[in-house]
This record gives structure tokens, C-alpha cells and sequence, in this order.
């Protein structure tokens, strides 16, 4: 059987680069990309802890996030579309239009 | 260990599709290696005692979920579009920060979370979860279903073109316009 912290280390270092796509990306789709990358590393987290302490709620957890998951790259992906419709760009310095 | 081969691959193979998300300026190309990474950590679910999740996960996140992603990105027409370059100081605060980040996380990880190995296994089928989705977690479900819901809505209005309001081409006006191109 292997070690929990084997896959919490994975966990974290796929967090991690997400962090940084975030981070260092102008490109919206791409930010989002990454951002799908750390909800699976922590998936992965809350499944490691499931089986290290036969939790079932971690489980019920997972499910849950992916439905939360389905639904925010729904509606952020129409959000980038309207933004396409208005400034030919999804570009995220460009994303400006609620400036003051 | 056959175990521990088929781990070592999968994390390798997440690892590297992942980093391959992060670098490419393609959007296509990044998109279907982050379903490369997906099948890979559905692998660790298996590995994990957690069937029923990796199958959902596949199905959902590789299947529907990046589809989602690749119609969006050939909708806009986005993988002929050049990305501009970061500026040099926010690449550069981005990737230590980040690099930081991850040092710390996985130096505490291997100071405090090393734990002893669990002795009998916890095989979680789909039957266990539906029960408990069902018995304890009735409310939450159903929130989620209603948040799906105002999320469809959403993204309808969201996507529509601004001016024309959502989508409303009636049913009759399609079916004529479709009718001009039958012989």
C-alpha cells in the first residue's frame, strides 16, 4: 500500500504549478486551465486523507467540488466569450471593464 | 512492487503534462495535455481504492468539462492568436514566489504529514457513496443541483451577444431558414 504523503507531495507540486500558470499567464483560458489543475491536486488530497482514515466524507467531497467545477468552467468560459465579443482579446491585462 | 511502478509513472506523467499546461503559449495544445494529466490522476484514484471517482472523473473532467474548454477555445478561433510575453518582473516574481510556495509545501508535508500506513484497506464502491449522498448529504445535493441549474442560466446569459439578448431565434424561423437550402 502506498505511503499518504506520496500523494500529498504529488498534490503539491501539482498545486504548485498551477500557482504559478496563474501566476505568469496572460491568456484567460489558460489562467483557467490552471486554475481546473489545483482543484484536481487538492481532489487528490481529500482522497488520500479518505483512505488514510477511512473517512467517506471525503469522498461525498470530491464529488461535489467536480460538480462545483462543471458549473465555474461554465459560466467563466461564457464570461470569456462576452469579453471576446467585446474586445476581440481574452487577454487578462485587457480585462478592464469594470475599471473606475 | 507493481504498485509502486504504475505510481511513479502516473505521478511522472501528471507532473509533466501539467508543467506542459503551464509553458505552452498554444491554448489547444495545453488543453488536451491537461486531459493527459486528468487520466493520470483518475489513475491515482484507482490506486486510491476510489473506482467510482475515477471513472467520474474521467467522464466528467477529461470528457466533459476539457471539451467544454477545446469548443471554447476553437469558437474564439485562440490557437492562431499569439499570447504577449508576461512582463519580465511578474514572470519573475511569479515563478519564486511560486517556487516558494511549493518548497514550503512540501518541506511541512515531510516534516508533520508522514503517517502510518493504513492496515486495512477502505474500498469505497458507489453503492457507499450513494447511500450517504442520499441519507446525510440529501441538502447539499440538492443545492448543488439548483446551483447547476442557475449556472446554466448564467452562462446563457452571460454568452449571448450583447444587444440581442439571449439566445431567442425562434423555432419556426429556424425551421424556415433550414427549409431555403432543401431541394
Amino acid at each position: 500500500m502506498i505511503p499518504t504523503h506520496w500523494f500529498l507531495i504529488l498534490s503539491a507540486i501539482l498545486f504548485t504549478l498551477g500557482v504559478c500558470g496563474v501566476l505568469t499567464r496572460r491568456n484567460g483560458i489558460t489562467i483557467f486551465m490552471c486554475i481546473e489543475l489545483m482543484v484536481n491536486a487538492v481532489n487528490l488530497t481529500f482522497l488520500a486523507y479518505a483512505r488514510q482514515f477511512h473517512q467517506l466524507h471525503g469522498l461525498i467531497f470530491v464529488f461535489f467540488i467536480m460538480a462545483i467545477a462543471a458549473a465555474e468552467a461554465a459560466v467563466g468560459l461564457a464570461i470569456f466569450i462576452s469579453l471576446f465579443h467585446h474586445r476581440e482579446t481574452i487577454d487578462v491585462d485587457e480585462a478592464n471593464l469594470m475599471h473606475w | 512492487m507493481i504498485e509502486y511502478a504504475v505510481f511513479f509513472f502516473f505521478a511522472a506523467v501528471a507532473v509533466v503534462f501539467a508543467t506542459v499546461v503551464v509553458i505552452h503559449r498554444n491554448p489547444v495544445v495545453g488543453a488536451l495535455s491537461l486531459v493527459a494529466s486528468f487520466f493520470s490522476l483518475a489513475v491515482m484514484y484507482v490506486l486510491l481504492e476510489a473506482p467510482f471517482l475515477a471513472a467520474l472523473q474521467v467522464i466528467v473532467y477529461a470528457g466533459a468539462i476539457m471539451v467544454l474548454f477545446l469548443f471554447v477555445i476553437m469558437l474564439l478561433n485562440l490557437q492562431h492568436q499569439h499570447e504577449p510575453a508576461t512582463r519580465p518582473i511578474q514572470q519573475f516574481l511569479g515563478y519564486t514566489s511560486a517556487a516558494a510556495f511549493g518548497v514550503g509545501l512540501i518541506y511541512y508535508l515531510t516534516k508533520y504529514a508522514v503517517l502510518q500506513s493504513p492496515t486495512t484497506p477502505f474500498v469505497a464502491g458507489a453503492r457507499e457513496i450513494g447511500v450517504a449522498l442520499f441519507e446525510s448529504y440529501i441538502f447539499p445535493f440538492e443545492a448543488v443541483s439548483i446551483l447547476l441549474l442557475a449556472a446554466i442560466v448564467g452562462a446563457l446569459l452571460l454568452s449571448a451577444r450583447a444587444g440581442k439578448g439571449p439566445a431567442q431565434a425562434s423555432v419556426t424561423a429556424q425551421v424556415d431558414a433550414r427549409a431555403e437550402h432543401l431541394p
